[in-house]
């Protein structure tokens, strides 16, 4: 056991439903975890930004702020906060829209509860993971390049942008294994820490973003490859 | 959303250009019959006077402009008809999302209670409690079933009503409080004031109905601790119930769309509250079957609402209680 798993987690559960708000503080506190509960958009805000948290597991329709405000919030002041969200929209734009304001992870209500609760157990695995690697070799050049895999700022030639914590997460992953095939199954598995059944569109949604970052033409990619019916290969 | 402006805005552009081109060509039209009639005048005298004077046909330019200006008139209307048409799938587009959140939420629920319960060694107090949780959401979702049915029926006509005699302002005493259990409110919250001892026709479960999507707004729409004001008032010929709440109120521009189908007020200041957008507008039905009249009334946002519920009184001696009865049931 290592000294941080001995502190309790810290997860903010931002939900309005009250009955599934209640069940899923049971369901998080027999886990183990220490939940704030937010019932709206404000008072989301104001926990977050008053607490530390670890994780947040963040409904799209609340009242005052949506989802989606709170996902920009959260990730302009701590770009490594894992956010999981729970949404009853099922359309692939709600989908893209909350992965690209930096969602790491989503899952459609109603959802199982073994699911949900082995997704924030490898959000966290991940994110310890990924802060003792990142300690050891912050900076990464490609190209026109330059990834800083501690607060996630990127330049690309003239172009200054951030990343999302999956984002870095995939691309430390593709670059720890430069010029080897890398199955989606593989990435769901170290990246998510999941069972790979679950989607793997997720990864290709993620290869896409990473591609319209670093790629000159993401039509036609150089560094981060595809590599017909296997998966991904980065090449630098 | 951003696509439906963009072909708001393009149907828009296409409407003015083709209206422009009837304009066009209605001119050339006048301007070709003025040309002519002109040449033919001016060349007829000059080439031999004695000829009479023979001008073309009105019939023909007359009878061009009706037509053009016919064809314009006609693409005004389909115009409008096609931006209703934009605006009713907008709203119902809206729906389908309201109802889906509104079935998916109960239902998530009940299956992380069971889920939980399955998968866990819950002590028996907290069993006791997940049971009474689930049963709600179970309530919550034969409500929303129960009205998405109704308006079906509603818009086919068909629905069977119950209508009884009922003392006014007794009953509608009873089934507001009835309704106010329901929402677990505290029996002090409504306030009544005023009588109306009056007969009246009712369908005891549809006034309930009325009565709990107007009790179900005061609680979704209000910021301060609710108190609901019910004020009976008699008239001439029929029986007033004044619904009034201190709740975050309507604003103005909105105070006549809210009985419509799946209307909904989105506003910045007003937390997005869940709904499909069918509860006024199955209260205004329902009112309207007991042909009655419900008027919304508020002095803008934070000042509260009031519905105005107006009932026609039952008078004995005008027909026997069967005969209107059946009137009633005729015209469904």
């Amino acid at each position: 056991m290592s000294v941080d798993s001995l502190v309790q987690t810290n997860i903010l559960l931002v939900e309005d439903e009250e009955n599934l708000a209640h069940g899923l503080e049971y369901n998080l506190i027999e886990e183990g975890y220490k939940v704030s509960l937010a019932k709206d958009g404000r008072e989301a805000l104001k926990l977050f930004d008053e607490n530390e948290f670890d994780l947040i597991v963040l409904d799209i329709m609340l009242p005052y702020f949506n989802g989606f405000e709170i996902a920009k919030h959260v990730r302009k002041k701590n770009p490594q906060m894992p956010i999981l969200m729970l949404t009853a929209r099922t359309q692939v734009e709600d989908r893209v829209k909350g992965l690209e304001l930096g969602a790491d992870d989503y899952l459609t209500k109603p959802f199982h509860l073994k699911e949900l609760l082995l997704r924030i157990k490898g959000m966290l695995k991940r994110k310890s993971w990924y802060q003792k690697v990142v300690i050891e070799n912050p900076f990464y050049r490609f190209g026109e390049n330059e990834i800083n895999f501690e607060n996630f700022k990127c330049t690309s030639g003239k172009k200054e942008f951030q990343l999302t914590s999956y984002e870095a997460m995939i691309m430390k992953y593709l670059i720890e294994n430069k010029d080897k095939v890398v199955t989606r199954k593989e990435l769901l598995e170290n990246v998510w820490n999941m069972n790979p059944e679950v989607e793997t569109r997720t990864v290709d949604n993620f290869i896409v973003r990473l591609r319209k970052h670093f790629e000159d033409d993401p039509s036609n990619p150089k560094y981060i490859v595809s590599v017909r019916s296997a998966g991904y290969m980065f090449q630098a | 959303m951003l696509r439906r402006r963009h072909s708001f805005v393009y149907n828009l552009i296409i409407f003015i250009l083709a209206q422009l081109v009837w304009l066009a060509v209605l001119l050339l039209w006048i301007y070709w019959y003025v040309k002519n009639n002109l040449i033919f005048e001016q060349v007829g005298e000059n080439i031999s006077p004695q000829i009479v004077y023979d001008a073309p046909s009105v019939f023909p330019f007359v009878g061009g402009i009706v037509l053009l200006t016919g064809l314009s008139v006609s693409l005004v209307l389909i115009f409008r008809h096609l931006n209703i048409q934009i605006k009713l799938n907008v709203l119902y587009d809206n729906f389908i999302a309201n109802v889906t959140h509104e079935l998916k939420s109960p239902l998530s629920s009940i299956q992380l209670y069971l889920e939980t319960l399955n998968s866990r060694d819950v002590p028996e107090e907290k069993k006791k409690e997940f049971y009474g949780l689930m049963m709600r959401d179970a309530e919550r979702l034969k409500n929303l079933v129960n009205s998405i049915l109704e308006i079906a029926s509603m818009d086919k006509k068909k629905s069977n009503r119950d209508f009884e005699f009922y003392k006014a302002d007794e009953t509608i005493k009873k089934i507001v409080l009835e309704s106010a259990e329901q929402f677990k409110l505290n029996p002090d919250t409504v306030m009544f004031s005023g009588d109306a001892d009056c007969d009246i026709l009712l369908d005891r479960n549809s006034i309930r109905t009325v009565f709990d999507n107007l009790v179900d707004n005061s609680i979704k729409y209000s910021v301060a601790p609710l108190e609901i004001f019910i004020t009976f008032k008699l008239s001439a010929n029929k029986a007033e119930i004044e619904f009034s709440d201190n709740g975050i109120g309507i604003p103005h521009d909105q105070i006549k769309k809210i009985f419509l189908k799946f209307h909904r007020i989105y506003d910045k200041d007003i937390p997005n509250v869940k709904g499909t957008g069918l509860g006024l507008y199955v209260v205004k039905e329902i009112i309207k079957n007991h042909k009655g009249k419900i008027t919304a009334i508020s002095e803008g946002k934070g000042k509260g609402s009031i519905f105005k519920i107006e009932l026609p009184i039952y008078v004995a001696k005008e027909k026997s209680t069967e005969d209107k009865k059946k009137d009633l049931k005729n015209e469904r």
